[in-house]
């Protein structure tokens, strides 16, 4: 088990599998970055944009860019009238984190059941079939998957980066986030700045929820474990620390993909909960690595 | 004792349904006091695709009973609760059966849950029929635990013998879901194989609620097996051998009758090639009625059931009930769980429609396995195994 192809490939398939991880935690931190709220309605949005797709695709036939298309217009829809409709009136009811939290948990729980009404509880895929092209490079397994996962994760997180750092837009979420009172001092609207990143973040859902509605079955109640997962990242990259959040969901799936070089398959689930619990409570605002302290260096 | 009841296709194909306007039989049934049949299924959560098949067969049969007037002149009545094959919702079921139903027997699946209800069916005197999981361990859960599906030990043990002695195979990885169902016939089949002289190079469970099994699969290829033995659910098996086909591993996989799936066949594609899987019912070559049935079932919900084998264990059921409840009426008795079990145990073989003759063996039931391998898409029979 030791073997250098077979740790090649556990690293690769590891990196590949934390993709749609890895979108989930990034729109879920930058929701808590700019709006400070644990917004637990991104599972129901999650089941929006998979059943979106999956009804698309396999009860309108569309092909697969239209099906998407609806998966963002559906998806980011809803996200925006949960913030126009739902937080923003407890913003103006000033109401305490509390209530956000159990509104948005218990928004994700109603979205969850009427979904589970419309298609059932059945496992669905996106594709009829679950299997994945397949090449053999350097004796590892490379699927189409997983180069899709990859190459879409890249291509996300790079055009997040570039809206963050360069564009107005970008510059005023960071405005807001940073203080929100401050910023509509400077002509900000917070508002439309909760609107932007309900948007963005909704992007990011129907992504991660493409790859994993393509590789595997998906019930209702899936999004329940999978806003966990990004709960997780989020608290381990540190809170508001969004590409952060991304490495760490990497991390905590390669940790996951290597545990089983010492411990047995049906633990690997468990070492996610392990990581929250110590998380919570050694590192509370999430691991920082220490910076390098070049001046001492140069002495 | 023997109990007669094979159906004939015309009479599966739903020719009753004319008779229940019609037939004096079925019309001095409807005035009597209904008998009451209690089923505990998964009709919602990710069994739900079984649950309700399962659950439709056993409304078919009591359709078609009480379109034949009943049990002893008394109509049927199904009483399906939702259990999402989980225990605490199972155990929920039961105690609706026994404190608001008062039901004297109920029928039930799923290992956990079985096991989960065993306690209180022992407790309230309660018959609990099982008649679709198929853990070893449901046959020592007590006095009031029956079964009436093969447990794992006939088609494990049957088909862990058949890998090694017919195919010649010396070495298997056994890969099984954590829990109830996996564990216990994963171990049977790991010491069936082993006494018989082969090697198992790699034992290894997974969780639930995975959905990447990569590290696994490598743990499983490293170990070079010769045959794969996949003890999994229905979500869970085609992910599995999905990766493990894209992980290079081309060996022949085995499974049990969960496996045998129509829908495991369209998520697969030619990775389910070779695949074989056991069947615990007779299919539509060895038993005519079966053809019938899945003639109506087609006809009535526009496709085939999921886990055919056990919608025909759940049909045959209600006809099962309908032996005991007549055993009882003609000795004039009160249908209690004592009276019950001792009908079962007296009457002890049962010809039954779908699934053909049924011996009970105090907690246990034996028949004979249908091996079917995947071939060019669709499942076509290997073997039988008596």
């Amino acid at each position: 088990m030791f073997e250098p192809i077979i740790l090649l490939q556990i690293l690769w398939t590891g990196i590949a599998t934390s993709a749609p991880f890895v979108l989930l935690t990034v729109g879920f931190s930058l929701t808590l970055k700019v709006t400070g709220l644990w917004n637990f309605a991104q599972s129901g949005q999650m089941a929006i944009a998979f059943y979106t797709m999956f009804f698309a695709m396999n009860g309108l036939g569309l092909p697969l860019f239209a099906a998407v298309g609806l998966g963002v217009v559906m998806t980011a829809g809803s996200a925006v009238l949960i913030e126009i409709y739902g937080l923003q009136v407890f913003r103006d009811r000033q109401s305490g984190n509390l209530m956000f939290f159990i509104f948005t948990l218990i928004l994700s729980e109603f979205v969850i059941y009427v979904i589970t009404l419309l298609f059932g509880t059945e496992p669905e895929t996106l594709y009829k079939s679950i299997l994945s092209p397949v090449d053999i490079i350097g004796g590892i397994a490379v699927s189409e998957w997983d180069k899709t996962g990859i190459g879409l994760t890249i291509l996300a997180l790079g055009a997040l980066y570039g809206f963050m750092r360069y564009t107005k837009e970008g510059q005023f979420l960071a405005a807001v986030a940073d203080n929100a009172k401050l910023a509509e001092l400077y002509g900000i609207s917070a508002q439309r700045a909760y609107r932007v990143v309900a948007v963005i973040s909704a992007l990011f859902i129907v992504a991660a929820m493409y790859l994993i509605g393509s590789h595997g079955g998906i019930v209702p109640n899936s999004p329940l474990e999978l806003v966990l997962s990004a709960v997780i990242g989020t608290l381990l990259g540190g809170i508001g620390r969004v590409f952060a959040a991304a490495w760490a969901s990497i991390f905590l799936a390669l940790i996951q993909s290597f545990s089983i070089l010492f411990i047995g398959s049906r633990w690997q689930n468990l070492l996610l909960y392990g990581f929250l619990f110590a998380t919570i409570l050694l590192f509370p605002r999430g691991v920082r690595m220490p910076r390098l302290r070049l001046a001492l260096i140069g002495r | 004792m023997t109990s007669h009841f094979a159906l004939h296709r015309r009479h599966v194909l739903g020719g009753a349904a004319a008779a229940a306007l019609t037939s004096p039989l079925a019309a001095g049934a409807q005035s009597k006091e209904p008998i009451k049949i209690g089923s505990a299924l998964p009709l919602t959560g990710s069994q739900a695709g079984y649950g309700n098949d399962f659950a439709t067969g056993t409304r078919m049969a009591v359709k078609d009973v009480n379109d034949a007037g009943g049990i002893a002149g008394r109509p049927v009545e199904l009483v399906v609760l939702d259990t999402q094959a989980d225990p605490q919702l199972g155990i929920n079921a039961l105690n609706r059966f026994i404190g608001v139903e008062k039901l004297p027997m109920f029928l039930t699946a799923w290992s956990a849950v079985v096991k989960a209800q065993a306690p209180i069916a022992n407790r309230e005197k309660v018959l609990e029929l099982n008649c679709g999981a198929n853990s070893p361990e449901i046959a020592t859960l007590g006095d009031y635990v029956y079964t009436a599906f093969p447990l794992a030990e006939v088609d494990i043990v049957k088909l862990a013998n058949y890998v090694f002695t017919t195919l010649g195979k010396k070495t298997v990885a056994v890969l099984y879901i954590n829990n109830d169902t996996g564990i216990d016939a994963a171990k049977l089949y790991r010491d069936t194989f082993t006494a018989a002289g082969g090697k198992i190079v790699a034992f290894e469970a997974y969780d639930p609620k995975a959905t990447e099994f990569t590290g696994m699969l490598l743990k499983a290829r490293a170990a070079n097996p010769e045959i794969v033995h996949l003890h999994g659910l229905t979500a869970d098996t085609p992910q599995v051998i999905a990766q493990m086909r894209q992980l290079g591993m081309t060996q022949r996989v085995t499974s049990y009758s969960a496996a045998y799936n129509p829908k495991l066949l369209e998520q697969l594609g030619p990775a389910a090639e070779g695949l074989i899987v056991t069947s615990l019912a007779p299919g539509v070559n060895d038993n005519p009625n079966v053809a019938g049935f899945l003639e109506r079932w087609k006809k009535e919900q526009g496709r085939v059931p999921n886990g055919l084998p056990y919608v025909q264990y759940e049909y045959d059921m209600v006809f099962l009930v309908k032996a005991l409840y007549e055993y009882l009426d003609k000795k004039s008795q009160p249908a209690t769980g004592e009276s019950l079990i001792a009908a079962l145990l007296a009457i002890k073989e049962f010809d039954l429609p779908m699934t053909g003759k049924m011996i009970i063996d105090g907690h246990r039931v034996n028949k004979p396995v249908y091996l079917l391998t995947v071939q060019k898409g669709v499942f076509v029979p290997l073997a039988t195994l008596t």
